[in-house]
């Protein structure tokens, strides 16, 4: 009767239970595994060798999209740490990461002046992990360019870009400079005075081209001026049209790489006479089921682990100066780093050198004829012109057209000493003109401007924005009066959690002990039931810190003196008598002013006061407004 | 150990890092918001503060104490307490404020100060033809509401330049005329260790010194004098005639005496 039943129902008999959910379950992991069987994805997970035949791992290749983009092996030797350094799958990494948080940063970003950079606050103080999700884009962004120019140096160094190859490298000097300009079009959306000011005089090079220069300038800005309609042909650049165009790029870059060429072999493999045991070894065939795919799935944990470590110990900080202001241009317009070169190279100007050159050879010619002979080039050619538009073009060209100059077949370091050379050069030439291209470099500050300004400047930290806020006793700290000792040895104050606190007696035991300086001073420690009395000498033997903490509760304390803004103050006072001494400021006259201004701001007024050439008085002060709980270095 | 294994080994390590990284700064995260929107608030005050020195101080002195006869004090306690049922405001302070420095004020509700109270404050929003963003607008308006622990409790805020007043001293007795909200020379002219003034202003540091050589046949103290009850007799080269002509009635005669005495005491 049950037997029936059964097979009326179509159930098997009882012992074929397991074998068929067996079955149904290694059938779904072959769907989605796109061919492997369970025991087969066991061996791959154990490293051993393939469990059926034809290969199954083979078969993955062929039926997943995704892994059919993959080859299906590399050569031993390709795959050698130290041939590839993993340059570019760091780079194909951290485009993937620039991708996914650029998405979710696009979901709070907003491309219009009135509202983006509060929404770089927003995201910074308002939405969950936004700020990681910024560090991380940024930080990608800075990795991409690194890693693209050391992929673009390991490809030139082992000669990768011969034969087959040119083609490949070509779209991989067009993808260096997607890249950078990737990264500098998202420079400006977060609408500050860095990145507004970075864009506006980079893109202002375009300006100084002949004939369609302002109408490209108009182009690219949306106005003369970067307004909304900039900011948004920045956005769309960075967002869609450019992703796109890397996307093509690298498509095509990579599947020159896994179909036609693969990764070049190391010179002395393809080229040097190795015995032939070594070079069976070094182009036997890795597959990359299982082991080139772990080996990215672990470079890509590697990838992820760092980064993260990066921002968890604080390493990395996106940057968000002030809001944008086109009427206040910063004192030290700084270009990205990856374009300091090009930066560098606008404060050459060929002409006037040429003229410099020239002029003092061919002035004394002319005056034996009774004439004036001068060249006067720098009127024709203008500077900007030459080196920003003329030269980068014409140096990114150059480097397109390497594998069609360099024709030289062998691959060899020893049969490339000339293309070697070259390579090193341009890195010295890439780095000179990126430290010609540092705000430090030719521009000369007036002596008070620099000093006041490295005391406090216009955006970031800066010593001032270290001293506590209860240190900022007010008055006036003359640099002339100053010396040496603690500014402010009466001021006693209390930190740590005892906010509303304003007395200086505490109770010792059943005893009121008043607390003033000297008790601190001479180094006397009260044990009582509740607070220890402590002072710190330095070195020197002068006074660092005094505390009085309380036993059961250290970390309420109490303060006296003012060691961190004596010792801001000593550094303003030596650089501003030292260059007094240069006579950068002579007759100079300087003071700090502290003012409580609100009940938790203080203004703190740095003046600078002496005598230009004619004898007449210059001052140069700058107000700094310091509230409590504002940006303080940590 | 085969070199697939390990590398699985280590990248489950790697990824149990990250992860446990990912949790620790989850845990952390809403303290992060919230100290980073302290901050933020802090240095929009900072901002705030900036850009009222550059444009509000003309009119309402350098720290807000307001200018006789000119525009009101924004650190009074007035602002924070009976201000807005004044004029029927039924929001915020701080919006409250905003709104009158983007659209300006055209016809005032006070006509003690300038031009009879019609027209009274320009508008400041660019959009209404005015210099300020609407971020910076609201700066301004955070900046002026943090001065609401002041404005409530009088009795905590430090006395300029902290000194002491003796009371048998005119020039001491003169200082705090020049810095008292009342009279507020210090709204608008600086002098070193007393008050930082504005740029529209002369500071008046060394001012015994120069004063006698200002018109030919007054002494620095009746030049003084003159200048404090006809402010536009007499103007010092590079600044415009913006000095209100009110002290006359406002000073009473100890007051400008004392406060002619503590000028005197300036010099180079």
């Amino acid at each position: 009767m049950i037997s029936t039943l059964r097979q009326r129902l179509n159930i098997p008999p009882r012992g074929e239970w397991r074998q068929r959910i067996g079955q149904a379950i290694d059938n779904r992991v072959r769907i989605i595994t796109a061919g492997l069987s369970l025991k087969e994805l066991r061996a791959v997970m154990r490293g051993d060798p393939p469990t059926e035949k034809p290969n199954p791992r083979y078969k993955v290749i062929t039926t997943s999209f995704i892994m059919h983009l993959r080859p299906r092996y590399y050569m031993a030797a390709s795959t050698r740490f130290a041939h590839t350094f993993r340059l570019g799958w760091f780079t194909t990494f951290f485009f993937l990461v620039e991708l996914f948080t650029g998405v979710i940063l696009m979901v709070y970003y907003v491309p219009f002046p009135d509202n983006a950079y509060e929404s770089i606050l927003a995201i910074e103080s308002n939405v969950f992990f936004g700020e990681l999700m910024r560090d991380v884009h940024r930080l990608g962004a800075e990795a991409m360019v690194i890693f693209t120019w050391l992929h673009l140096f390991r490809t030139y160094f082992t000669g990768s870009y011969k034969g087959q190859r040119t083609f490949t490298w070509l779209t991989g000097v067009l993808l260096l400079f997607i890249t950078a300009w990737l990264s500098f079009t998202g420079y400006l959306l977060t609408w500050d005075q860095l990145g507004y000011w970075a864009i506006t005089v980079g893109s202002s090079i375009t300006d100084a081209g002949p004939v369609a220069g302002p109408a490209l300038n108009i182009i690219l800005r949306g106005a003369p001026d970067i307004g909304a309609g900039g900011l948004l042909r920045f956005y769309l650049q960075h967002v869609i049209l450019f992703p796109l165009i890397a996307v093509l790029l690298i498509s095509i870059h990579y599947y020159k790489v896994s179909r036609e060429h693969s990764i070049s072999l190391p010179a002395s493999v393809e080229e040097g006479d190795l015995p032939k045991e070594e070079k069976k070894d070094a182009t036997k065939r890795i597959d990359l089921i299982p082991d080139l795919l772990t080996h990215e799935l672990f470079l890509a944990s590697i990838g992820i682990f760092l980064t993260l470590a990066i921002l968890y110990f604080g390493l990395f900080d996106s940057p968000l100066e002030t809001h944008a202001n086109p009427q206040k241009t910063p004192l030290d317009t700084k270009a990205p780093w990856y374009f300091w070169w090009l930066q560098g190279m606008l404060k050459i100007d060929p002409a006037q050198i040429f003229e410099n050159m020239i002029n003092p050879i061919i002035g004394p010619i002319g005056s034996i004829f009774g004439q004036t002979w001068q060249v006067e080039l720098s009127k024709l050619l203008d500077s900007k012109f030459i080196m920003g538009l003329i030269l980068p073009p014409a140096l990114v060209g150059l480097l397109m057209a390497v594998p069609y100059i360099d024709r030289n077949p062998s691959r060899l370091a020893k049969n490339r000493k000339f293309a070697i050379g070259w390579g090193i050069a341009w890195i010295f030439i890439l780095l000179a003109l990126s430290y010609m291209g540092l705000p430090e470099y030719g521009i000369e500050t007036p002596a008070a401007t620099r000093i006041v300004q490295d005391l406090a400047p216009e955006e970031g930290l800066g010593p001032l924005r270290e001293i506590p806020h209860e240190e900022l006793l007010s008055g006036i700290y003359n640099v002339e009066d100053y010396d040496g000792n603690d500014l402010c040895p009466d001021l006693v104050y209390f930190g740590g959690t005892l906010d509303e606190v304003t007395a200086t007696s505490w109770i010792v035991g059943d005893q009121e002990v008043l607390i003033t300086p000297e008790t601190a001073f001479h180094d006397e420690i009260f044990e009582g039931d509740h607070i220890i009395v402590q002072s710190f000498l330095n070195e020197e033997n002068d006074l660092e810190a005094n505390y009085i903490k309380q036993a059961d509760h250290p970390e309420e304390f109490v303060t006296f003196g003012c060691p961190h803004l004596t010792e801001v103050f000593n550094q303003f006072s030596e650089r501003l008598m030292h260059a007094e001494e240069e006579g950068d400021l002579p007759g100079m006259e300087a003071y700090l002013q502290v003012e409580d201004f609100q009940a938790n701001m203080k203004l703190v007024i740095p003046h600078v006061k002496w005598l230009d050439e004619d004898g007449e008085v210059q001052t140069y002060k700058v107000d700094f407004f310091l509230h409590e709980d504002g940006k303080r270095e940590h | 150990m085969k070199r697939v294994q390990l590398e699985i080994v280590l990248g489950t390590i790697f990824v149990l890092l990250s992860a446990f990284i990912m949790i620790d700064l989850g845990v952390k995260e809403e303290d992060r918001l919230a100290l980073s929107e302290t901050s933020q608030r802090a240095e929009q005050i900072e901002f705030g503060a900036a850009i009222y020195e550059v444009n509000c101080t003309a009119c309402h002195g350098s720290h807000a104490q307001g200018l006789p006869g000119v525009a009101p004090c924004l650190r009074c306690e007035e602002l924070f307490t009976t201000r807005l049922e004044e004029v029927g405001w039924d929001g915020g302070l701080e919006d409250y404020i905003v709104s009158i420095v983007t659209k300006g004020v055209q016809v005032s509700t006070r006509p003690q100060f300038i031009g009879g109270g019609s027209p009274a404050m320009p508008t400041w929003s660019e959009k209404f033809g005015g210099p300020l963003r609407d971020d910076q607008i609201r700066a301004v308006a955070a900046f002026i509401t943090n001065f609401e622990s002041w404005a409530l409790n009088p009795a905590a805020v430090p006395t300029l330049m902290a000194e002491e007043v003796d009371l048998s001293d005119p020039v001491s007795r003169g200082r705090a005329v020049f810095v008292s909200l009342e009279v507020g020379c210090n709204a608008c002219h600086a002098i070193s260790n007393v008050s930082t003034g504005i740029a529209q202003a002369p500071a008046l540091d060394g001012i015994a010194s120069r004063a006698g050589s200002r018109i030919p046949g007054l002494s620095a103290e009746e030049y003084i004098r003159e200048s404090i009850l006809e402010p536009l007799a007499f103007q010092v080269e590079g600044f415009d005639p913006i000095m209100p002509e009110i002290f006359a009635d406002l000073l009473t005669p100890e007051q400008l005496e004392d406060l002619i005495a503590f000028l005197l005491s300036l010099e180079e």
